[in-house]
């Protein structure tokens, strides 16, 4: 009994929610990289550098020009946004009908001139927001505002972008493209106009992304490299283009991590995430919710 | 005609004397040493300390570039590791295959040293490092060309150790044997070392070691870690970290409602106090880091009187490059130190002794420093063990100080003799991590 009271005890409780909470970060920052690969068929490399640069829009904007965050986090995810269509109009337009490849690494260029611009006009200090919001504390269990919001912005994200897909004449153009690329512009979809739609609103995520993990993370050119694999990780493991298939695996991959940290070595936490990954690759390789053919 | 001709031979002795005395000063101006300097100016480490040693060699050494060293001039060649322990080796052997340089000099992660250490050796060049500590760099490597003033990791871990172990009874009223200690560190060289010198301290005071753990200091996310910290309930945390995964762990512990008695770094992040307060606030308040003396604290009155005046030449020019800093980081002044006592003991003696600047002579004018306690910027000695020793290339007298932050000022409190105030300890009650 009393081993078992050892393992099960609050702090396991307390994992299992930061797990859940953490779950929403990751779920925030694939929720962006999803639609873009889903209706582009595009994967952004770049991704988290464009969270990075609006990491540093929310930082200069709250810090340097004393802007109120809720004030300045409009403006960073517009930046973002328009970040992700210029994006689209400049190296992924001229690029469609290359060999996927060829996207990739052009994507990867993207990535590396970014963290290189940020080197050079930020410098290579890390930028604090300098906002400490209050913690959650229920008996000995405490918990982080600012991930209790990532989490929140996390599940209204993906409702929003939801109702928006299903609900409205771009959305339901965005999946018809998503579908069919050739048909659609066949049928008189301009399709230029839906793939630049698409790109500033996967900026305007990866903006979202940023004004919330601002509160969590300095900023640096290399914040990126912290969150950008793992956000691939679990796109693929959701199913690439799957927005509930991404923001499951943002739950099970986090539960991975948080609960195999609390049993093992941390460490052990995130090399049982990753074999978990590749056994699923296996397992499902189109992802965790892909539908059979 | 006998005039002219002894007038022509004259003259055409006098241009050939002439030519070969011009040869000769170009020769003697061709005599300079090449000093190739690698730190990390791009990525996570240029932002957690490494720009800021960088800028401590570069002062010193651009005084030395004007003056020159014993009739040879000093040229330094900067390069950029860029955080990265592969681009460490290959810009390395770039500065002395294709740069040619006699020397390298720099090195502040113990990630890159270890291996670029080895390759350089492999090649017979000079190596002097400033900066990284990672016993693994030397120890039972025996090698002849890689020479480090700077203490070494696990003498970091047991000066923090010995530090408690001091106070156990008296600040936090526990007999060691009943005190929990828990180590956790970023799991590259330099991590891995100091813990190992926290776990030997802990074991040589005889603490209860409740929860030892390593992390990438990359990882996203550090609760787990935080909540298994609050399981073990450690009365005093041992942290080896660089940046940013200190402030993320910082964050997190405060969130998480992490509570200890005394929270103690190692180097790296948090030799950065204006990072540590911009990243944790006022939880940086009463924080306690290990490092060598910044020369700005060392005691000047016990010091080689020819020092205070490059300390203070030192804080004017660092003042230039970064004006407004609170409190000027230890690790200027460490690679400013270090450097200096290259560029005024070793290479001298290098080229007056030993002939010139070519690998020999200086592993031969290192290998003879014998400078006493108080010989340097950072207060401690420095002396070599002869070849064939377990720790070769390490210096015997140097050691880190424990220093802790009190209301944005910094002060040494161990060890007794270089302590300038009592320690806080524990963390007074009202502050974010006390346990009280």
């Amino acid at each position: 009994m009393q081993g078992f009271l050892d393992i099960f005890d609050i702090y396991l409780l307390e994992a299992v929610i930061n797990g859940i909470l953490l779950g929403g970060v990751l779920a925030l920052l694939a929720l962006g990289l999803n639609l873009i690969f889903g209706v582009i068929d595009v994967t952004w490399i770049c991704y988290a550098e464009l969270v990075m640069i609006g990491m540093y829009g929310m930082y200069y904007m709250v810090q340097v020009f004393g802007l109120p965050y809720w004030a300045a986090a409009p403006f960073a995810i517009m930046l973002v946004a328009a970040l992700g269509a210029a994006l689209h109009y400049f190296v992924i337009a001229p690029l469609l009908t290359a060999a996927p490849i060829n996207q990739l690494l052009a994507t990867g260029g993207v990535l590396f001139i970014l963290q290189s611009f940020a080197t050079v006009a930020f410098g290579i200090d890390f930028r604090n927001l300098g906002i400490r919001l209050p913690v959650l504390t229920l008996g000995e269990m405490h918990f982080s505002y600012s991930r209790l919001l990532s989490f929140i912005a996390a599940l209204a994200g993906m409702i929003v972008v939801y109702l928006f897909m299903t609900r409205t004449f771009t959305g339901t153009a965005i999946r018809a493209i998503a579908q069919d690329r050739q048909i659609m512009s066949l049928m008189g979809v301009d399709t230029k106009r839906i793939y630049l739609v698409t790109s500033a609103l996967g900026g305007a995520l990866a903006g979202l992304a940023a004004c919330l993990l601002v509160l969590q993370y300095d900023v640096h050119p290399f914040v990126g490299l912290s969150f950008g694999p793992i956000t691939f990780l679990i796109c693929v493991l959701g199913g690439l283009g799957n927005f509930i298939g991404g923001f499951i695996a943002a739950f099970v991959f986090a539960e991975i991590i948080s609960l195999g940290g609390l049993f093992s070595d941390l460490e052990w936490g995130y090399v049982l995430a990753f074999a978990f990954f590749i056994v699923m690759m296996f397992i499902r390789p189109a992802g965790l919710m892909a539908r059979r053919s | 005609m006998p005039v002219r001709k002894a007038a022509r031979l004259f003259v055409g002795l006098f241009a050939a004397m002439a030519v070969l005395g011009m040869a000769a000063d170009a020769e003697a101006q061709e005599k300079k040493i090449k000093i190739g300097v690698i730190y990390d100016l791009t990525g996570p480490l240029a932002g957690g300390g490494s720009e800021l040693q960088y800028i401590g060699a570069k002062i010193v050494l651009d005084q030395y570039v004007k003056s020159g060293v014993e009739g040879y001039k000093v040229e330094a060649v900067y390069a950029d590791a860029q955080s990265k322990p592969d681009v460490a080796i290959n810009e390395a052997v770039r500065l002395i295959e294709q740069e040619k340089v006699d020397m390298l000099l720099g090195f502040y992660s113990s990630a890159q040293c270890v291996p670029v250490a080895g390759r350089v050796e492999q090649l017979k060049k000079f190596m002097w490092i400033t900066t990284c500590i990672s016993s693994a760099v030397l120890d039972g490597k025996n090698y002849k060309y890689v020479f480090r003033p700077q203490a070494s990791g696990d003498q970091f871990g047991m000066m923090t150790m010995d530090f408690i172990a001091q106070n156990s009874k008296a600040k936090l009223g526990k007999e060691p044997k009943d005190l929990r200690v828990a180590i956790i560190h970023e799991d590259g060289a330099y991590g891995v070392d100091v813990a190992k010198g926290n776990e030997a301290g802990a074991k040589k005071a005889g603490f209860q070691i409740v929860l030892k753990e390593g992390y990438s200091a990359t990882a996203p996310d550090l609760s787990a870690l935080v909540t298994k910290l609050k399981r073990a309930r450690p009365d005093v945390l041992f942290h080896t970290g660089y940046n940013p995964d200190i402030t993320l762990f910082g964050r997190q512990a405060r969130e998480q409602g992490l509570k200890v008695a005394a929270l103690i770094g190692h180097g790296a992040g948090y030799g950065v106090y204006e990072k540590l307060k911009e990243g944790l606030g006022v939880d940086a308040n009463y924080v306690f880091n290990t490092d060598p003396i910044s020369i700005w604290a060392a005691n000047q009155k016990t010091m080689d009187p020819k020092l205070p005046p490059v300390i203070k030449m030192v804080g004017e020019e660092f003042d230039k490059v970064k004006p407004g800093v609170a409190i000027r980081s230890a690790h200027v002044g460490m690679a400013a130190s270090n450097t200096y006592l290259f560029l005024t003991d070793v290479l001298p003696r290098a080229i007056k002794k030993y002939g010139g600047v070519d690998p020999e002579a200086l592993r031969k004018a290192a290998l003879d420093v014998d400078v006493p306690e108080g010989g340097t910027m950072l207060g401690f000695g420095v002396k070599f063990p002869a070849e064939g020793a377990q720790m070769a290339g390490q210096n015997e007298r140097s050691f880190p100080v424990v220093i802790q932050y009190v209301d944005d000022k910094s002060y040494v409190v161990w060890p007794k003799s270089q302590a300038v105030r009592e320690a806080v300890l524990p963390l007074p009650k009202g502050t974010t991590f006390s346990n009280q």
